[in-house]
């Protein structure tokens, strides 16, 4: 049976698209056959993380409006086996999704696909209530900092009170993806901490990804960051993958590096 | 179009409940003369409902009603036993309430109950009782264990509310009697909503951004002074609301 992922933040900017796509492809590359959706309707981005926007043809709402079968929208992914991605449509708003056809879309996915992954749009109307109102799962993206943190506590409250699952009774599992951590501005003050973060929103933490310019460099080339095993923050996406499916693992990068007499003397990063 | 005349609309209101526990219409005019004189301003034109713990006969109870009325009573409604009176009772334009339910309002009074007449009071607590019990102590209470978020809001109508989690900055919580929270308690805590001035708010850690009693609020600034992060309760004396520590 297909579990449906929901990755959500309330916020924009916290980095939802870029862990859809990371988590997405770690999935995939445990052998597990996942397709990551993009909810964001009339602002389609993860086609470029993923990197395959020039390969767009129909989209979700082609899908939905059954101007497309979903074989014909869905689009395989070139570096990763098991992959697949349904892009949003860059000319339409969300009003173009509606329950009964994103349902539908979902319960063809699900026959499928060991991983169904919903990218979510920012803010907590129609797109994002749609991303996240079948969802077996949710993963709060959320930043270490007090505006990012209460608009994750809103929507945990929808979570509970707005998807089907809490309709029938049955909780949405949560997890906490605390992203662009930097414990240098923790020690200093200027970011919250994990413990602050957990402490607030009380859910349990599936990683914490340290802010990092392979991220950036990462969106910019097209591929998701993971892939890239040299960067600190592709490494603490793996360990949040393999923790999704099950496995304890230790927290990685939540102290300051301590930089080496040589790396300073180069001025290394 | 034409505008609308009127609009239904549903409400609460507090009112004198009259308990009929025996009917002699002698011992009874006595001793309703007495109560009443003992505040007259209190009760003329007090609506009434009357409740027949005795059964009383089409007679005795169009007596009780003549009797209410000489006082000054404006009997509204009745329940309890109201067997065979249903006819006489809306013959004398009286509203049969007694399948509907109640919720027992508090009323303050400091005067002391008479046989015939009583009203249904919140207990004064003791001076040096801790925990005051009002009315709504002994309503079923609604207990919620996962943390309330910001922008939810949760309210205990007609007694208590227990939350088992914490309350995030940006949620409201409600209730007619106490609100307990075991965990943070981050967002607006109103308790005593309907006015029960005896209602109180404790929780485990005080953080709040606003709390109220009975309409008496204090904002964030003010919690902040005492008690701060600490397991506290809030209470309301002489309309000022005090915060204390709690082991």
């Amino acid at each position: 049976m297909a579990k449906i992922i929901v990755v959500t933040s309330g916020k924009g900017g916290v980095g939802k698209t870029t862990s859809s796509a990371a988590i997405s492809t770690g999935l995939a590359l445990a052998g597990h056959k996942t397709v990551v959706i993009d909810f964001d309707v009339g602002l389609r981005n993860l086609d470029l993380i993923m990197g395959c926007e020039r390969r767009v043809v129909y989209d979700f709402v082609n899908v939905i409006n059954k101007e497309a079968t979903l074989k014909q929208a869905l689009i395989k992914d070139k570096r990763t086996d098991n992959l697949f991605i349904l892009p949003a449509s860059q000319t339409r708003d969300k009003d173009a999704l509606t329950i009964d056809g994103v349902q539908a879309v979902l319960n063809e996915l699900k026959e499928d696909f060991d991983f169904i992954i919903c990218d979510s749009p920012a803010g907590i109307e129609q797109g994002a209530q749609m991303a996240l109102y079948f969802a077996d799962e949710a993963i709060v993206v959320t930043n270490p900092e007090v505006s990012s943190v209460r608009d994750s506590d809103r929507i945990l409250g929808i979570l509970q009170s707005k998807s089907l699952r809490a309709e029938q009774g049955k909780p949405v599992k949560e997890h906490l993806l605390l992203t662009r951590y930097n414990p240098l501005r923790v020690e200093s003050a200027e970011m919250l901490s994990v413990a602050d973060v957990e402490e607030i929103l009380a859910i349990p933490l599936l990683g914490v990804i340290p802010e990092s310019e392979a991220v950036l460099k990462a969106s910019n080339q097209g591929q998701p960051v993971i892939l890239d095993l040299e960067a600190n923050a592709g490494q603490a996406y793996s360990d949040a993958v393999r923790r999704l499916l099950g496995e304890t693992i230790e927290h990685r990068f939540l102290e300051a590096e301590k930089k080496g007499f040589f790396k300073r003397l180069l001025g290394g990063k | 179009m034409t505008d609308t005349c009127f609009r239904m609309k549903g409400t609460t209101l507090t009112s004198i409940v009259l308990e009929v526990i025996d009917f002699d219409p002698d011992t009874f005019e006595s001793q309703l003369a007495e109560k009443i004189n003992s505040a007259p301003q209190f009760f003329t034109r007090s609506s009434l409902i009357l409740h027949l713990v005795k059964l009383l006969s089409a007679t005795e109870f169009e007596l009780l009603v003549a009797l209410c009325r000489r006082f000054k009573l404006q009997p509204m409604a009745v329940r309890g036993e109201v067997g065979a009176l249903r006819s006489v009772i809306n013959d004398l334009g009286l509203a049969d309430v007694s399948q509907s339910k109640f919720t027992e309002s508090s009323l303050k009074t400091t005067k002391p109950e008479s046989t015939a007449l009583k009203e249904q009071a919140a207990n004064e607590p003791a001076a040096s009782s801790p925990v005051p019990t009002p009315a709504a102590a002994t309503k079923p209470v609604k207990v919620i264990s996962r943390p309330v978020r910001s922008g939810q809001q949760v309210y205990a109508e007609g007694g208590d509310l227990v939350i088992t989690a914490a309350v995030s900055e940006g949620a409201e919580v409600l209730a007619d009697g106490n609100i307990h929270v075991y965990g943070t308690l981050r967002g607006r805590a109103l308790a005593g909503v309907k006015g029960n001035v005896h209602a109180r708010v404790f929780c485990q850690s005080l953080d709040a951004e606003l709390i109220s009693i009975a309409g008496q609020f204090i904002m964030h600034e003010t919690v902040k002074a005492s008690c701060w992060k600490q397991p506290a309760q809030i209470y309301l004396e002489e309309d000022t609301l005090h915060i204390e520590p709690i082991a």
